[in-house]
């Protein structure tokens, strides 16, 4: 047999064996594994999907989020694309070298433009490489802190090896007048000259050995691809593909037959959910951004869906072993993930948000947490506001009777949305109605709706508790108790608009209560402020010319993408708006949402609230932190003071601003 | 074994209270009943007992305006057995309620019986007490800790200034439980939910709830501001002296 024959047997075999041991393994990740989860419900939008992928996976857009990484990888990712056309000439020519020595992929091999595009990008992907090499080895960002730095250096180092063997591969066929396409290979073409000085049979004795590292690590990579982090570059386009299109606020209803169990084993997730956690590729991003985490809690978003796909990946070796084995008598919330990991999260969404891939993490979490409240696995002074709930419909642990005590003395009186028809039925919300340090903050609200002559009145002691957080914090049964009480007594109200203080209420009510298919229009106060102005019957009778800053509260912003409302009112009362570092979208959480104001603080970590503190009083001159939920006037109030930071700023709710400016 | 948990419900503290037009006692018209806060613990004792040892428990709770969530909360946390007892029990005393409830808890040949050591409306001493003597039952109460083993069980006490006993009792006997050895579990809405579709409330009648037995109240009130408070100083042969004399003047004594 000649070498040409042997060249052919052997790239036969290898692309046999490495086809073989990808599809083995990704059979029993994507196949076997899968198929244990629970059904993922329907799929449907396809035309929202399908642009999702050309969006998120083409264009790459969330990972822009991280500017240089997100070059680097755009180029890589594109570089990947067109040169898998190289592989396949590789692949091509090597299997029929026993005939042809030379062969050539029709149109693939021949045409000159699709060459210069890959002899570039071959280029971009070196130097993308070679900055991806100097992120995790040398800057080695928080973010990539518990990922596995070895098979990441790993996977660079194959794609760098790929890319230079093909260089001087191309570079040597030039040299050695094989290459039709020269003219197209500029890079290739300087490549070469480094050998042109050796005689033409050692060129083309490395450039023989050039092919074989070439195919050789692309064939290593194909066997490695349906492991770790690098499974992501088979699973990111199906898992963005059949992403949640439900709205953000939106939890997914308990999978359970009782409806409301929660997943207390890997095989209680969804299948799609599983595949979320085949495909972190363990960049950090969430990480990075957690508030959480960024406090010092164990959660971090990246660790735990980490943690998770070992758990399924251990745990379906050991379902198909005949053997038993330990790995099955591991509890999923306690043993693979802490109970205080998952009651860390604030569920603010941050993680979630910047995923470039999509994959959920809060939902999970809450899944999770589900379990630990049937178990009864609560803290004491959550267990407490829990009670509260279910006997009072507040946390506070007050009658509902006192619910409206705010209310005496205000005149005119405020309306009974009971008794007479409103034209807005203002939600107040329990930290509203009950926290007295927010009683002035909240007779200053009706004072101004008042005085803008509008219509409205409230539910008093037959409003409930929203149950946003009671939600997320995995109470499923009372929280489904809240929301009938609360729809029960609007069903006998007659009002056009649901106007509420507090984003959280204003979340739930919007996403998720059974409004079957009659849902009224849901403002939050901020966004009815800025009709009333618009419309002239809000009026200011100053400007106020001071300088503020303003803080985003998750289940405005992030949740429900409410940026513009708030901002809008501000300038309308004469503020000059400095925004922080972190605003927007980025807008770091209070640390109080997903029921975490209700939960025990762990003593000795800076908390959230006051790392938030910090981000304004980086600004220069900005008296004011303005905010717009009930719950991060509290926040915010008491991280000023524990920060040393009275002297400084105030915190103020915007509609004290708004107040001050009439 | 066999435990029945006896459970009270009481006002709740969170309404305001008001006193009714005869000026003896509480204006119950619009009281939220719920479960007396010993009466928890010693429910959790009781299922924590079960847990460990096997057996029954039995809840027995009387008939008053939210009694059968209360029930159903104690079912979903584990007790075997729900006995709501039917009548008047809104103006009832500890005398009546222990006359009544012994009736009912002789049938059940228990070996332990729990209930809290007070409840805040015990006008007329607390209803363990009562209860183990309407039963000729030994009673220990201020009870932190409990085990079982052979027809006995061996209690921790605990006495006021932090002072503790460990002492056995021979069952069947009553105990009122000041803390359970865990703090009462959080049961989710959804078992409660689950419990009341998959267990039922044994209902029974109350014998005699009159007030026999027990003090009558003469004015209930509010606590009245006074205007001034006398410190009584010296030696306590001294103070002792002082107040000897004091009551005598205000003829107690």
């Amino acid at each position: 047999m000649n070498y040409e024959a042997l060249k052919s047997v052997i790239v036969l075999l290898a692309l046999l064996t490495a086809t073989g041991v990808f599809v083995w393994r990704a059979y029993r990740l994507l196949w076997v594994n899968l198929r244990r989860g629970q059904p993922s419900g329907r799929f449907d939008r396809w035309g929202e999907r399908i642009k999702g992928v050309l969006v998120y996976v083409g264009a790459q857009l969330r990972l822009f989020r991280f500017l240089v990484p997100g070059t680097a990888h755009f180029f890589v990712f594109w570089g990947f694309l067109f040169l898998s056309l190289t592989i396949l000439q590789a692949i091509a020519e090597g299997l029929a070298a026993f005939a042809n020595s030379h062969y050539v992929l029709p149109i693939i091999g021949e045409w000159g433009p699709l060459a210069l595009i890959q002899d570039l990008l071959a280029t971009a992907v070196v130097i993308a490489v070679a900055y991806g090499l100097y992120l995790r080895l040398v800057v080695d960002p928080e973010r990539y802190r518990g990922s596995h730095k070895g098979a990441g250096v790993k996977v660079l180092g194959f794609i760098m090896t790929i890319m230079l063997s093909l260089l001087v591969m191309n570079g040597l066929r030039i040299n050695l007048n094989e290459d039709l396409l020269a003219a197209w290979r500029p890079v290739s073409t300087l490549t070469g000259r480094l050998f042109a000085s050796l005689s033409p049979a050692a060129q083309g004795l490395i450039e023989e050995i050039a092919y074989w590292i070439h195919l050789g690590v692309v064939m290593l990579f194909l066997t490695e691809l349906p492991t770790g982090k690098h499974f992501h570059i088979f699973t990111s386009i199906p898992n963005v593909l059949l992403r949640n299109l439900e709205p953000r606020g939106r939890l997914p209803a308990p999978q359970s037959a009782d409806g409301t169990a929660g997943v207390g084993v890997m095989e209680g997730f969804r299948w799609k959910q599983m595949l979320d956690f085949y495909t972190c590729s363990e960049c950090g991003r969430c990480q990075e951004m957690c508030p959480t985490c960024r406090s010092g809690s164990p959660l971090s978003p990246k660790l735990l869906i980490m943690d998770l796909r070992r758990n399924l990946e251990e745990r379906g070796a050991a379902l198909s072993a005949s053997s038993k084995n330990g790995i099955l008598s591991k509890s999923l919330a306690g043993d693979v993930i802490t109970d205080e990991t998952l009651w860390a999260c604030t569920t603010c969404y941050t993680c979630d948000q910047e995923c470039p891939l999509f994959i959920e993490h809060v939902n999970p979490i809450v899944e999770m947490r589900r379990y630990l409240i049937v178990e009864g696995r609560v803290d004491k002074k959550l267990q407490d506001a829990l009670a509260n709930l279910g006997r009072y419909g507040n946390s506070f642990g007050q009658s509902e009777r006192m619910r409206a005590k705010w209310t005496q003395g205000l005149q005119p009186a405020i309306r009974d949305a009971r008794k007479e028809p409103v034209e807005y039925l203002w939600f107040v919300g329990d930290y509203a109605s009950y926290n007295q340090t927010l009683t002035d903050v909240t007779r200053k609200t009706a004072e101004v709706f008042q005085r803008a002559g509008l219509n409205f009145g409230i539910l008093f002691d037959a409003e409930r508790n929203s149950g946003n957080d009671v939600r997320r914090v995995g109470e499923e049964g009372l929280y489904e108790m809240l929301a009938e009480k609360n729809l029960q007594a609007l069903s006998k109200c007659k009002y056009e608009t649901i106007v509420t203080t507090d984003p959280h209420t204003y979340n739930t009510l919007k996403n998720e209560y059974a409004w079957n298919g009659n849902r009224p229009r849901i403002l939050h106060y901020t966004e009815l402020l800025d009709e009333l102005i618009v419309s002239g019957k809000l009026k200011f009778s100053k400007k106020l010319d001071t300088r503020i800053t303003y803080h985003d509260p998750c289940y405005l912003g992030r949740y429900n993408g409410v940026y513009d409302a708030p901002r809008r009112v501000l300038h309308a009362a004469g503020c000059e708006l400095i925004e922080m570092q972190r605003h927007g979208d980025r807008a770091f959480c209070c640390g109080a949402g997903g029921g975490r104001i209700w939960m025990e603080e762990t003593p000795g970590r800076e908390r959230p609230a006051e790392i938030r503190i910090r981000d304004a009083a980086a600004l220069t001159n900005v008296p004011n932190f303005v905010v717009s939920c009930p719950k991060d006037v509290t926040m915010f109030r008491d991280a000023v003071k524990t920060t040393g930071n009275e002297s400084r700023f105030q915190v103020k709710d915007l509609i004290e601003v708004v107040y001050e400016a009439m | 074994m066999n435990i029945v948990v006896l459970i009270k419900l009481v006002p709740d503290l969170v309404e305001e209270l008001t006193i009714d037009s005869s000026g003896a006692g509480l204006d119950l018209t619009f009281a939220r009943w719920i479960i007396n806060e010993f009466d928890d613990h010693a429910l959790e004792q009781g299922i924590l007992l079960k847990e460990k040892n096997g057996g029954t428990v039995t809840a027995i709770a009387p008939d008053l305006e939210g009694v059968d969530d209360v029930l159903f909360t104690a079912a979903a946390r584990g007790a075997d057995r729900l006995i709501k007892v039917k009548g008047d029990f809104m103006a009832a005393n500890n005398h009546a309620l222990a006359r009544s409830f012994s009736a009912i808890i002789q049938k059940f040949q228990a070996d332990l019986i729990l209930t809290g050591v007070q409840a805040h409306n015990d006008l007329d001493g607390s209803a363990g007490p009562l209860l183990a003597e309407c039963l000729q039952l030994p009673y220990v109460g201020y009870i932190a800790g409990v085990s079982v083993n052979d027809g006995k069980s061996m209690l921790r006490k605990e006495y006021p200034g932090g002072l503790l006993a460990e002492m056995e009792v021979t069952l069947p006997a009553v105990l009122g439980i000041q803390a359970a050895e865990q703090p009462p579990r959080y049961v989710a809405v959804s078992k409660v939910r689950q419990a009341m579709k998959t267990s039922s409330l044994e209902e029974m009648d109350a014998s005699d709830l009159g007030p026999l037995g027990a003090p009558t109240v003469g004015r209930m009130f509010q606590p009245e501001a006074t205007t001034h408070a006398e410190m009584i100083e010296g030696s306590p042969e001294e103070v002792s002296a002082k107040l000897v004399g004091l009551f005598k003047e205000l003829g107690v004594m």
